[in-house]
C-alpha cells in the first residue's frame, strides 16, 4: 500500500493501517525527537504524540506538498519545540563552557576509548548545547538522512536558512571537538575508515 | 571552486561524503583536495568529525511500539462536508431521512422571501402606501353612512 492509500485509510478510521504507518516510521521519528530532546522519556511521549496527532489530523496532509515522513517529521519537531519552550532547553541553556570539558573529557581517555557508548555521550554533550535549529538541522541531515530541501520543509525555512544554519552547526562542533580530530592517533585510525585520498 | 572558504562552506552544507557533493562542482573539489594540502587536512577533519557523529548510539525504546500500537484513539472528527452529509441525510430513522431533505430544499425559498422583503432590487414601488390605505378607510367610512345622513 502506497502512503496515500493508508492515509486515506487512516481518514476512514482504519486502525490497522495506522499500525502499518506506525511501524514504518516509529524508529526515525523517535531516533529524530531524542536528537533534539536527548531524553528518552520524553522522546517517547513525544513520538506517542505525533502518532496520535498522525490519527487526529490525518486529512490535513497533502501528498503533493511533502512526503508522509516529512509531515511526520514535521510534527515531531513542533511538538519538541514546544516541549523545550516549556522545560526551558535546559540543557542548551545551562551555558558550560563544553569546549574546555570535552577538552579535559577527551584527554581522560574518552577519545581514545573503545567504549563507543562514552564517546557517544561526550559528542551527544556536545550536540545538545547547539541551539535548537542547529541540533535539528544536523539531526535530520546527519542522522534522519533528509536531503537539505527536505529538511527545510520540515523545519518550516528556506533551503538557504537551512544550509547557513547547518553550516554554523558544523563549524561549532568542529571548534569545539578539534582536539578530538586532531588526535594524530585517532585520526590515523578513524580517517583510514572514511577518507580515500 | 575558488576558495577554500568555498570549499569550507561545501563541506559544512553537504558534508565530507563524496555522493553527496553537487555533481556540477565534484571535479573542482577533487581537483583541489589533489592539489592543495590544507584543503585535503580540512576534508579529513570534517570526515573525522563526521565519523565521530556516526558513532553516538541511539537507546532502545523497546516497549515504544506497543505504547504507541496500543495508545486509545479517539473517535475521528468528521470534516464539515461529512457533518453536512450527515446532517442532510441523517442515518438514524426513516422520518428524519426525509424530513432534513425537505427541510433542506425548503431552504432556498425561505432565503428568497427574507431576501425579497429586505431588498428591493432596483423595482421602486409608485403606490403611496399610507395614501391608498387613507383613501381605502375614507370610502369605507363613506360606504358606512346611512344616505338619510349624507350630506
Amino acid at each position: 500500500m502506497t502512503d496515500e492509500e493508508l492515509m486515506r485509510a487512516v481518514c476512514d478510521g482504519d486502525q490497522s493501517a495506522y499500525q502499518t504507518i506506525v511501524k514504518q516510521h516509529l524508529n526515525s521519528i523517535s531516533h529524530f525527537a531524542f536528537g533534539i530532546i536527548g531524553n528518552q522519556n520524553d522522546t517517547e511521549d513525544i513520538s506517542q504524540e505525533t502518532f496520535l496527532k498522525l490519527w487526529i489530523k490525518a486529512e490535513k496532509w497533502q501528498p503533493e506538498k511533502a512526503k508522509l515522513s516529512t509531515w511526520l517529521h514535521r510534527i515531531t519537531h513542533n511538538l519538541c519545540v514546544d516541549y523545550l519552550r516549556k522545560h526551558g532547553n535546559t540543557e542548551a541553556q545551562e551555558h558550560v563552557d563544553v569546549e574546555k570539558e570535552v577538552q579535559a573529557d577527551w584527554q581522560d581517555g574518552y577519545g581514545v576509548s573503545e567504549d563507543r557508548e562514552k564517546q557517544g555521550k561526550l559528542l551527544r554533550k556536545v550536540i545538545n548545547n547547539l541551539p535548537e535549529n542547529q541540533r535539528s538541522a544536523l539531526v535530520l541531515c546527519h542522522y534522519s538522512g533528509f536531503s537539505n530541501k527536505e529538511a527545510a520543509v520540515i523545519l518550516d525555512v528556506s533551503v538557504k536558512a537551512l544550509e547557513s544554519t547547518i553550516a554554523r552547526a558544523k563549524r561549532t562542533l568542529r571548534k569545539q571537538l578539534s582536539g578530538a580530530l586532531r588526535a594524530p592517533s585517532e585520526e590515523t585510525s578513524a580517517s583510514s575508515d572514511v577518507v580515500n585520498h | 571552486m575558488k576558495t577554500l572558504e568555498e570549499f569550507i562552506h561545501l563541506l559544512e552544507i553537504h558534508g565530507a561524503d563524496r555522493n553527496k557533493w553537487p555533481d556540477e562542482l565534484r571535479q573542482d573539489i577533487e581537483s583541489l583536495l589533489a592539489e592543495d594540502e590544507s584543503a585535503f587536512s580540512i576534508f579529513n577533519e570534517y570526515a573525522l568529525l563526521e565519523h565521530r557523529l556516526d558513532e553516538i548510539v541511539v537507546p532502545e525504546f523497546p516497549n515504544l511500539e506497543q505504547r504507541v500500537l496500543n495508545q486509545e484513539l479517539p473517535a475521528r472528527a468528521q470534516s464539515i462536508t461529512d457533518q453536512l452529509l450527515n446532517w442532510l441525510i441523517p442515518t438514524e430513522n426513516l422520518t428524519m431521512r426525509l424530513w432534513r431533505p425537505a427541510m433542506a430544499a425548503c431552504l432556498p425559498l425561505v432565503f428568497g422571501i427574507v431576501l425579497g422583503n429586505f431588498y428591493s432590487f432596483g423595482v421602486n414601488s409608485e403606490i403611496d402606501e399610507l395614501d391608498y390605505w387613507d383613501d381605502e378607510l375614507a370610502l369605507l367610512a363613506m360606504s358606512a353612512i346611512p344616505e338619510s345622513e349624507a350630506p
